[in-house]
């Protein structure tokens, strides 16, 4: 098959590549997905443990290993310490004022009839195993598929309780994991203290890189440094009082109807080694609310 | 012939940026390699083996990117079908061809990338991309020509006579 006899050849393939694009958006394309991706993930995990090993080596001799290792022991120690504390921070001191409120609503309303309720996180454990091709999008892989029971838009943790992304396409064995600080990304937020809700998106900035922010808080909210960001948990997607970062600067300018807060991510998303997929947690009854909604 | 051996490397290549490559952090960019072996292929094959292998290429890129399949592959068949015209053999010793295709199709490539990410709805910040994250790419892709090109020349000398598609 040679240019000259066949110069149609590249076109075909070219009319291929864009037909692909467009069956991808129809979703014809996914059993065709599934079947390569069973030949590319094993060998994305094969490179990447080689990759993992190779850099430990580099790393230097037994005695920075070791001393290494220490810090590493320490950093996560330190890490798993300051998330406990904020969960705790979260658990009971904020858990408390809510449920003053909720007794303050309860003593207000004595015919009512309530009862308590908790989030509960069931989680498939994954391995990241590299980071996107496409240099433009917050995107991590890792290596738990549609065969481990993950779905598009669970979400994804690490170190306890930190958010890390959600899910946002998986094959049988890989998924990918669109993190906070993609442009796409948008999670409802709350601020620990405060308890000021607001929307943090993954915004692109032009000298620091993607940036995670806190918008549409109201105007005359307290906004402090250093405060907590955590899920809201509103609209049931995700569950409430994951760690999302703290309040790294507030800006508002009279001319904008909300308050705008930069926030610094609860860890490095790009040094994740591992997370845990939250295949399932009681979710509120969005849709009977709806359901109640619609009705005249 | 030349898929015998362009699969396995194309998809490790595509592994290696995922993987090893995503560490790699230099002047604030990473360099392409899937892009770079596509290219250098299409200048020493053609534009039909090229084309091929951006094919090949863009799938095992899409294969590990969250964005939409077809993407890669899309934006690889293009910049193979450019870097791979007779015309670029008239540009000029190999060297010539090489730098000037490597900057020509790291560009087109992350130009079309860029539009047609716009076009699907991703917001993309198109200045900041060139001016960070292209110009870096198309440097270093640059730089690493010279071994994408020796070590494509060894497979070329070992395979098929060019054009030939049989694999």
């Amino acid at each position: 098959m040679t240019r000259r006899g066949r110069p149609w050849w590249p076109y075909i393939l070219m009319a291929a590549a864009l037909l692909l694009l467009t069956l991808n958006e129809t979703g014809l394309l996914s059993p065709v997905e599934e079947a390569l991706s069973f030949v590319i993930s094993p060998i994305e995990r094969g490179v990447a443990r080689v990759v993992r090993a190779v850099g430990d080596v580099f790393q230097g001799g037994q005695e920075a290993r070791e001393l290494q290792e220490l810090v590493t022991a320490l950093q996560k120690e330190n890490e798993t310490l300051r998330i406990e504390n904020i969960r705790l921070q979260e658990q009971y001191v904020a858990e408390n004022e809510q449920l003053r409120g909720l007794l303050d609503f309860k003593n207000a309303n004595p015919t009512f009839s309530l009862v308590g309720a908790d989030v509960v996180a069931r989680g498939q454990s994954a391995v990241v195993v590299g980071q996107d091709t496409n240099p433009y999008l917050g995107y991590l892989i890792i290596n738990a598929g549609s065969r481990d029971g993950v779905a598009i838009g669970m979400p994804v943790v690490a170190s306890g309780a930190v958010l890390v992304g959600r899910i946002a396409r998986v094959s049988p064995h890989l998924a990918y994991v669109q993190l906070l600080n993609d442009p796409t990304s948008q999670v409802t937020a709350l601020l620990q203290g405060s308890r000021a809700s607001g929307l943090v998106v993954g915004r692109e900035d032009p000298e620091k890189g993607n940036l995670l922010i806190m918008t549409e808080i109201l105007p005359d909210e307290t906004v402090a440094e250093n405060e907590i960001v955590i899920t809201s948990g509103l609209g049931g997607l995700l569950p409430q009082g994951l760690v999302l970062g703290q309040v790294e600067s507030v800006s508002y300018q009279e001319s904008a109807l909300f308050q705008e807060a930069v926030v610094r991510p609860a860890l490095d998303y790009r040094r994740l080694e591992a997370v845990v997929v939250l295949l399932d947690f009681e979710r509120p009854p969005v849709e009977e609310l709806e359901e109640l909604l619609q009705e005249p | 012939m030349s898929l015998y051996f362009g699969i396995p490397i194309l998809l490790i290549a595509a592994v290696l940026q995922s993987t090893w490559l995503e560490s790699v952090n230099l002047l604030g960019g990473r360099p392409d390699l899937v892009l770079l072996l596509v290219i250098t292929w299409s200048i020493i094959r053609g534009v039909n083996e090229g084309v091929l292998w951006g094919f090949v290429g863009g799938i095992c890129c899409d294969l590990l990117s969250g964005g939409p399949f077809g993407l890669w592959t899309v934006v690889l068949t293009t910049v193979a079908f450019i870097t791979g015209q007779p015309w670029v053999h008239r540009l000029g010793p190999t060297s010539i061809r090489l730098a000037l295709m490597t900057a020509l199709g790291t560009l087109t490539g992350h130009g079309l990338l860029l539009l047609l990410m716009a076009l699907l709805g991703y917001p993309v910040a198109i200045g900041r991309a060139f001016s960070n994250t292209v110009s870096v790419a198309a440097l270093l892709n640059f730089v690493l020509t010279p071994f994408s090109f020796g070590f494509l020349v060894w497979f070329h000398r070992r395979a098929l006579p060019s054009g030939s598609f049989s694999a």
